[in-house]
């Protein structure tokens, strides 16, 4: 090797590892191609969902790019599979942020990944949108850059309680959760409606995730003597309390999260699962009784992916379409600084998938707070409530 | 992956062997930044440094005193928790992290005392239940650990200085990870090393020969412990969130991995381990982005060819990148 170019590569490297002792400056002008990165779950236990919400962002952006861009700008979505695994989800916020130049992170998935990146993108200056995570603090204590639009468990399950318990008059209400953050938030959700109607939660039994029997907490449930037990679980436990309930002759309501409210519970359920209500925050996309908008883009989803769309895939391609809505509003000058100060102004009514209205302003950064109540009858969910305020 | 030097070695001889040793990594490391960036790189090293030390707990307890050890995510697990807990209550983070240290000990020593009466499989199994225990003791704890909902853990800091970059997060491990090695040779070196190995060659002639193998097992499992307690107490401050389920079996198979992946008899096994299970599924992740659409979007495509890498490792190198391409014989023995 040539003596200078040895020079010249141990300067650069001197200065290269100068840079890095100082924090991340914000990457605020974007050139000819805006590059969305999302640290995602492809292989591990939420896999079921990461991969057609990766899929339905894929669709919008490619809609997007057909279209001409963003204002001329191609959108890439840069994906990473981080597999649940905050180690692995450090490494990959870092690839995205210093060598793919992400102007944003958008549908980031699962709490201890979530909770281990949003720093990471938050001092880089970059956008961090609409996580999967209950956690509060993917929008509290407000962060110019930090932006939340799924309904938290809380909020929506203590509206969904209240309802049912003041509709349907339960005497003795139950929970089954989930022993993780996600389970936590639905019982001061359930806890906080039961205390308001001045009652109290009779019996609680949880659970680790991956169980597959769950025969000891229905019969503690049932020893309970509940009339209506909500559920913290996510789609094979809720076919599996469902069917457990049913085989030992248990004919009870139980009401699921939005986490079981899926087309795979009936699928998986079949008839033990009839009856069922849940939380819907996005409705299912069924094919039959579709409208014309939705039946279109159901055959324009299959086409591209060769599946059938699921609600996840619609939370991933309206995620997208919240952030192509924003970026177009902001105008040809991006940046992520302007950018969030659009979002803060921006209002999204409901669209033809029957999402609620997200809704953004500079003093709150969650776009919505609330669920609608369905129930599977005849093998689908169907929705029997609006959205409950 | 240099053939160790003997004990006795004059100095100079020493001080060569470790530049030598040195040199792969300082290259690795210059190229990692050039290529890809300097704070992704350092990124990446700090992890493989923080891991490393863990990987040297497995060496010792798996390597030279020959146990099964399979929870040994529950010990990185106490020594997090410890760490952010001290943190969390106003303890100065380098205090804390001697307390980290201390509870990973602690914890190697609760999980080594099945190895009084139960042996092989049957006390890996054991090792495994006390894993479960430790996870499910952190879920129920939740006034201290705030159970299932995990906590954030502060910026690692000394009087004032705060390691909030890559570079003083790397240097930070770096250390840890040297002072660790050092720690580890001098130990090996010792009538410790020589107990340890005896132990794991056959118990019943080290018995004979005046040597306690449940004494002996037992401090291995301390070391491994408190190396794995130090592991922990990096971690926490690099992630800078913690809950239980990051420290499940997946993360104790994966430390297991890592040791026989490097190298389960040498020291140095415990850095070209952490660099293989660190830098292999991020360096198939830049690879994924050249190829063509519908490739690079195949789910799992990652771990699918992670698994196929560590096979290969595994087939053509049975002792282990720091262990030669044959299997390890009396070479190496002492580990160093």
């Amino acid at each position: 090797m040539h003596i200078p170019s040895v020079i010249r590569f141990v300067r650069g490297l001197v200065l290269a590892v100068t840079a890095a002792a100082l924090p991340a400056a914000a990457a605020d002008i974007v050139g000819d191609e805006i590059v969305v990165g999302t640290v995602s779950d492809l292989s591990g236990p939420i896999a079921l969902l990461g991969v057609p919400v990766r899929d339905g962002m894929l669709m919008r952006f490619d809609e997007a790019n057909a279209a001409g861009g963003v204002h001329g700008r191609r959108i890439r979505l840069v994906v990473e599979d981080a597999g649940y695994d905050p180690k692995r989800a450090v490494l990959a916020a870092r690839k995205l942020v210093q060598r793919d130049q992400a102007f944003a992170f958008i549908a980031n998935m699962g709490t201890p990944v979530v909770m281990a990146t949003m720093p990471i993108v938050l001092d880089a200056g970059r956008l961090h949108l609409f996580p999967f995570s209950p956690h509060s603090a993917t929008y509290e204590p407000l962060h110019p850059l930090k932006f939340q639009n799924f309904a938290p468990y809380q909020d929506y399950m203590e509206a969904a309680t209240r309802h049912m318990v003041r509709e349907r008059g339960y005497e003795r209400t139950c929970l089954l959760y989930q022993d993780d953050d996600y389970g936590l938030e639905v019982m001061k959700g359930v806890e906080k409606a039961l205390s308001g109607l001045d009652r109290e939660l009779i019996e609680r039994t949880s659970y680790k995730r991956g169980a597959t029997d769950l025969s000891s907490q229905i019969a503690r449930l049932r020893a309970a003597r509940c009339d209506f037990v909500v559920l913290a679980t996510v789609v094979r436990e809720t076919v599996a309390a469902m069917a457990e309930a049913r085989k030992i002759g248990w004919e009870l309501d139980m009401l699921v999260t939005a986490s079981g409210y899926s087309a795979q519970t009936h699928e998986l359920g079949g008839a033990a699962v009839e009856g069922l209500y849940g939380v819907s925050v996005l409705p299912h996309p069924y094919a039959e009784g579709a409208n014309g908008q939705l039946a279109a883009w159901i055959e324009r989803y299959r086409a591209r992916f060769n599946a059938e769309p699921n609600v996840w895939s619609v939370m991933g391609y309206t995620l997208a379409d919240l952030f192509v809505r924003t970026a177009e509003a902001t105008g040809p000058e991006l940046t992520v600084d302007a950018f969030a100060r659009t979002l803060e102004g921006m209002e999204f009514s409901r669209d033809y998938f029957g999402s609620p209205n997200y809704r953004f302003t500079p003093e709150d950064h969650l776009g919505n707070r609330h669920g609608r109540l369905a129930q599977i009858r005849n093998g689908r969910w169907e929705l029997i409530t609006d959205y409950l305020q | 992956m240099s053939q160790p030097i003997r004990a006795g070695a004059p100095t100079g001889a020493r001080v060569a062997y470790t530049l030598r040793s040195l040199l792969p990594w300082v290259l690795i490391l210059a190229l990692a930044v050039a290529m890809l960036g300097a704070d992704y790189a350092l990124g990446k090293a700090t992890l493989v440094a923080t891991y490393a030390i863990a990987g040297l707990g497995v060496v010792i307890v798996v390597g030279q005193a020959g146990q099964i050890a399979l929870g040994q995510a529950a010990l990185v697990a106490l020594g997090a928790y410890a760490q952010a807990v001290l943190v969390r209550h106003g303890v100065p983070a380098v205090l804390a992290l001697l307390a980290g240290v201390a509870a990973g000990a602690l914890g190697g020593a609760l999980a080594s005392l099945p190895a009084r009466r139960l042996g092989g499989l049957y006390f890996g199994m054991s090792t495994l239940a006390f894993a479960l225990i430790v996870e499910e003791a952190l879920v129920r704890a939740e006034p201290l650990t705030h159970g299932s909902a995990g906590m954030t853990v502060a910026a690692f800091s000394i009087l004032g200085w705060r390691a909030d970059t890559t570079l003083a997060q790397a240097a930070v491990s770096l250390v840890a990870f040297a002072i660790a090695v050092f720690g580890c040779n001098r130990l090996l070196r010792s009538r410790h090393g020589r107990a340890w190995r005896a132990v794991r060659d056959d118990e019943v002639a080290a018995a004979a020969c005046g040597i306690a193998p449940a004494a002996v097992k037992m401090q291995a499992f301390v070391v491994g412990g408190a190396l794995s307690g130090l592991t922990g107490a990096l971690y926490a401050h690099w992630i800078g969130f913690i809950s239980p389920e990051q420290f499940g079996l997946v993360f104790s198979f994966e430390l297991l991995m890592l040791a026989f992946i490097g190298g389960a008899r040498r020291l140095a096994g415990a850095a070209w381990g952490a660099l293989v299970i660190v830098v292999i599924p991020q360096a198939i992740a830049i690879l994924r982005d050249l190829l063509p659409g519908d490739w690079a979007r195949a789910a799992g495509l990652e771990l699918v060819l992670f698994g196929a890498v560590i096979v290969a490792v595994v087939v053509l190198r049975p002792s282990g990148l720091a262990g030669g391409g044959a299997r390890d014989g009396a070479s190496g023995q002492n580990g160093a």
